[in-house]
């Protein structure tokens, strides 16, 4: 026995020791009288017809194990190895090991089980692709390559995750992207020490350097022409096996306002449909403030018409605007997580429920004015304006801040607020980006930015 | 790196601000002894100061006050100076917080405490003056967005009030001959006071390069008219001198007729705290830089200069805390003699880095 063979059998032998309790463990010898090879696979990851069809069937056929050898070793995919650590992460990641007189070589034969590509259901829009990302990364990369047709397109690959092993692709367009967030996020994901990565959201959670943000840094979309729209505009795509979200960065607070269906609509259409957003926004944040500011501290700033008409609402009811506020809004939390958790079965039990108990029967009884009711409706329907989810959740949560203020310090206390909210966002960053700045202006510079490049 | 449109932001936020207290009184206190040709005096000094300050300031590009005069004074001389600036700063923008806790118990909501509410600033104006000078112009500016428009209708909706007395202006314009006045030449200079800023915001600019200078001058000069005479067209020649918060008692004044707030006031009130308190935030960020300079900075330790920062914090709100029991007239005075302190500060500032040029340049010859 040679020095080269003898390597070999110790590498297998050593690989078998390793997988030793694999129930699903395939360890043949194919053998013809001009010579043998050994095989080595783990069904259940690997894909049987292609390896009867790719591995075992060219073998018999071909008679000659060196010519077979050489078949094995030049096929797309395959990769000799000589380190068995590397032929057993592949082996766990979908090839089978072939083995001929002191070489190892790994055959790309995965299986992947991922559902087929369905409908967006988190960000649909009217018009426009509605294909969304899907749970393999194959099936994803080619529905963004095909949107991208572009050699400027680049694709890195990297793996995340000492036991998952989650595949993680990077996109980025060269000609395009801003190296310095590239070369950020490549560092960020280097310096990740992890068991499992399961989703996209995961990952931005640890990509994220600031613990105590309030606001996402980085949007996580499953729609390939949102991803490709960024790509286009300079950004970097992240995406993940076995999930089907994207990530795009730098993400600034403007991009969760867009929703893909803006540059389909007609230009003052796509701007108004912005304007609703904001406007909505707007109100879901402040109009509960409002109400305590309006109700306990300053019923003098609006019309005597309309504080009148609040106070008579509020006449039964008997604790102060701030009590009647966080009920309402909280009912209405527990509303919307319900009807999320819900079977779709008795999905409708809820709605019904809270809203005919908690709309009728809560003014009838006096506990909450009229107005109020109306208020929270306003401020559940205009959380929903925003088309990325991450932002809503964000806004959701925000809202409270503002009701706090106002509870302890009326008007003024919104006003701190606002201002507190505005240089707090100012003062993010994401990948260096500005989070936050006059958006107006910039566009009219736009042409000018691009030529000296960046900010 | 920041764009010269910042410079502009900073500029507007002052003669925006202008508006709340002392100019407006001072200037209306010599309504018959010299107000108007001291507006002019001022927006020619104001015009020169600022064209002299970013003339020479362009020497010094991406280097605040401390790291100017650190390369060119004796540290002996930077240091004692420096820390005089940064109070001044600090006091400004303490006078802005004190003022508006007084017009908010006068105007907005005499229920709540005064201490709650200065606890409210403080809260915002120290969290804020942590960030970074960049982040303050984007705020600063995201800011004059949303006030803005509120500031210019409440000044369009009180000039075409038909009840607006256009007699007592011209009245007052009768006045204009006389010998301008030291105090309200101060008080005016406020106006153009804005681009003082730089000392520590220049630390983010790049070769600041003034175009249009003029426009400047302009609404700056605006600014002042409307700051004088739209109260006396409201309040009458005389009747005027019985307001404290002058422009808050014009503003109330008003009446909107087709929307849901009704008094002005509010609308106002709004976008001048708004505006007042990122002021404040940003002088309190220009004292805390200036402090923060003239304290060791190991380099690599963040947490060192965290917490030098939060004692810096802490002593500005305890003094704005203690300060609190000015009461108003106190309060007035101090006001007034800031406004000369500043004035001067200003022009030593001008002077002393025109020195600092002179030396540097020398050095390198």
């Amino acid at each position: 026995m040679s020095e080269q063979q003898h390597t070999q059998a110790v590498l297998l032998e050593w690989i078998r020791s390793q997988l030793s309790g694999f129930g699903d463990l395939e360890d043949k010898v194919l053998t013809i009288p001009a010579g043998q090879v050994s095989l080595l696979y783990i069904k259940s990851v690997t894909d049987g017809q292609a390896i009867s069809r790719n591995i075992i069937a060219p073998f018999y056929e071909m008679g000659h194990p060196a010519a077979y050898y050489s078949y094995v070793a030049d096929y797309p995919g395959s990769e000799e190895v000589t380190d068995g650590q590397r032929a057993l992460d592949l082996l766990l990641s979908g090839y089978a090991c072939i083995g001929r007189e002191g070489k190892l070589c790994c055959f790309d034969v995965l299986r992947a089980e991922a559902s087929s590509i369905k409908e967006t259901i988190t960000e649909s829009i009217s018009q426009g692709p509605s294909d969304a990302l899907g749970e393999s990364l194959a099936v994803n990369l080619n529905l963004v390559r095909r949107r991208y047709l572009s050699s400027a397109l680049k694709m890195e690959f990297t793996v995340i995750g000492n036991v998952s092993k989650t595949k993680v692709a990077i996109l980025y367009d060269e000609s395009r992207v801003n190296h310095q967030v590239l070369a950020e996020l490549k560092e960020k994901l280097d310096s990740l020490k992890l068991d499992i990565l399961q989703a996209a959201g995961e990952l931005e959670k640890y990509i994220s350097s600031d613990k105590l943000r309030i606001f996402p840094k980085t949007i996580v979309t499953e729609r390939p022409d949102r991803v490709v729209f960024n790509l286009a505009e300079g950004k970097v795509a992240v995406l993940l096996d076995t999930t089907g979200y994207a990530i795009v960065l730098p993400s600034i607070f403007n991009d969760f306002f867009t929703a893909m269906d803006d540059k389909i609509h007609l230009p003052f259409v796509g701007r108004f449909l912005k304007l609703l957003r904001i406007l909505g926004v707007a109100m879901t944040l402040w109009l509960p403030a409002l109400y305590i500011a309006f109700t306990s501290y300053n019923p003098e700033i609006v019309r005597v018409q309309i504080a009148l008409l609040i106070g008579g609402s509020r006449a039964t009811v008997p604790y102060p605007s701030f009590v009647e506020v966080i009920l309402m809004m909280i009912m209405m939390e527990f509303l919307t997580e319900a009807s999320l958790r819900l079977p779709r079965a008795i999905g409708p039990t809820a709605t019904t429920v809270g809203g005919l108990i908690l709309g009728q029967a809560a003014t009838a009884a006096g506990l909450i004015g009229n107005i109020m009711i109306i208020l929270v409706s306003v401020v559940a329907i205009s959380n929903f304006l925003v088309p990325l989810n991450m932002m809503s959740f964000s806004i959701r949560v925000l809202k409270y801040f503002f009701v706090i203020a106002a509870a302890v310090l009326g008007l003024v206390g919104v006003v701190i607020c606002l201002v507190g909210f505005t240089l707090y966002l100012c003062s993010q960053r994401s990948f260096g980006q500005p989070y936050f700045r006059m958006f107006a202006l910039d566009v009219l510079g736009a042409d000018q930015r691009k030529k000296s490049g960046g900010q | 790196m920041a764009k010269n449109r910042y410079f502009y932001c900073l500029f507007v936020m002052n003669t925006l601000i202008n508006i709340l207290n002392f100019t407006p009184r001072e200037l209306i206190d010599a309504r018959f002894d010299g107000a108007q040709s001291s507006i002019l005096v001022a927006v020619a000094v104001g015009t020169l100061f600022i064209y002299l300050f970013t003339r020479v300031i362009h020497k010094f590009p991406g280097q605040g006050l401390p790291e100017i005069f650190g390369s060119a004074l004796p540290k002996l001389l930077a240091s004692p100076l420096i820390f005089v600036y940064a109070v001044l700063w600090y006091m400004a923008g303490t006078l802005i917080l004190l003022s508006f806790v007084d017009i908010t118990l006068r105007f907005i909501s005499p229920d709540t405490g005064p201490y709650a509410i200065m606890f409210g600033f403080l809260a915002v104006v120290c969290l804020c003056s942590r960030i970074d000078s960049l982040s303050l112009l984007y705020g600063l500016e995201v800011t004059l967005g949303i006030t803005i428009p509120l500031i210019l209708y409440t000044i369009v909706k009180a000039i075409i009030n038909p009840d607006f007395s256009w007699d007592a202006v011209l009245e007052v314009m009768t006045h204009s001959l006389h010998a301008p006045d030291l105090n309200s030449i101060a008080a005016a200079t406020f106006t153009f006071s804005g681009y003082i800023n730089m000392a520590v915001f220049n630390r983010v600019f790049h070769g600041l390069k003034l175009k249009h200078l003029w426009i400047l001058s302009l609404e700056g000069f605006l600014m002042l008219l409307i700051t004088f005479f739209v109260p006396i067209g409201y309040h009458g020649t005389v009747g005027i001198e019985r307001h404290v918060y002058t422009w808050f008692s014009t503003a109330d004044s008003i009446r909107i007729e087709a929307f849901l707030i009704e008094r002005m006031l509010y609308v106002f009130y709004f976008a001048c705290i708004t505006l007042s308190l990122v002021s404040a935030i940003i002088q309190w960020h220009v004292g805390k830089e200036l402090l923060l300079s003239l304290l060791p900075s190991p380099s690599g330790k963040p947490k060192t200069k965290l917490l030098q920062e939060l004692v810096i914090l802490v002593l500005f709100a305890s003094g704005a805390l203690a300060l609190m029991r000015l009461d108003q007239y106190n309060l007035n005075m101090l006001g007034v003699f800031l406004q000369h302190i500043r004035w001067y500060g200003e022009m030593l500032m001008i002077g002393l880095l025109f020195w600092c040029y002179w030396v540097v340049r020398g050095r390198r010859e």
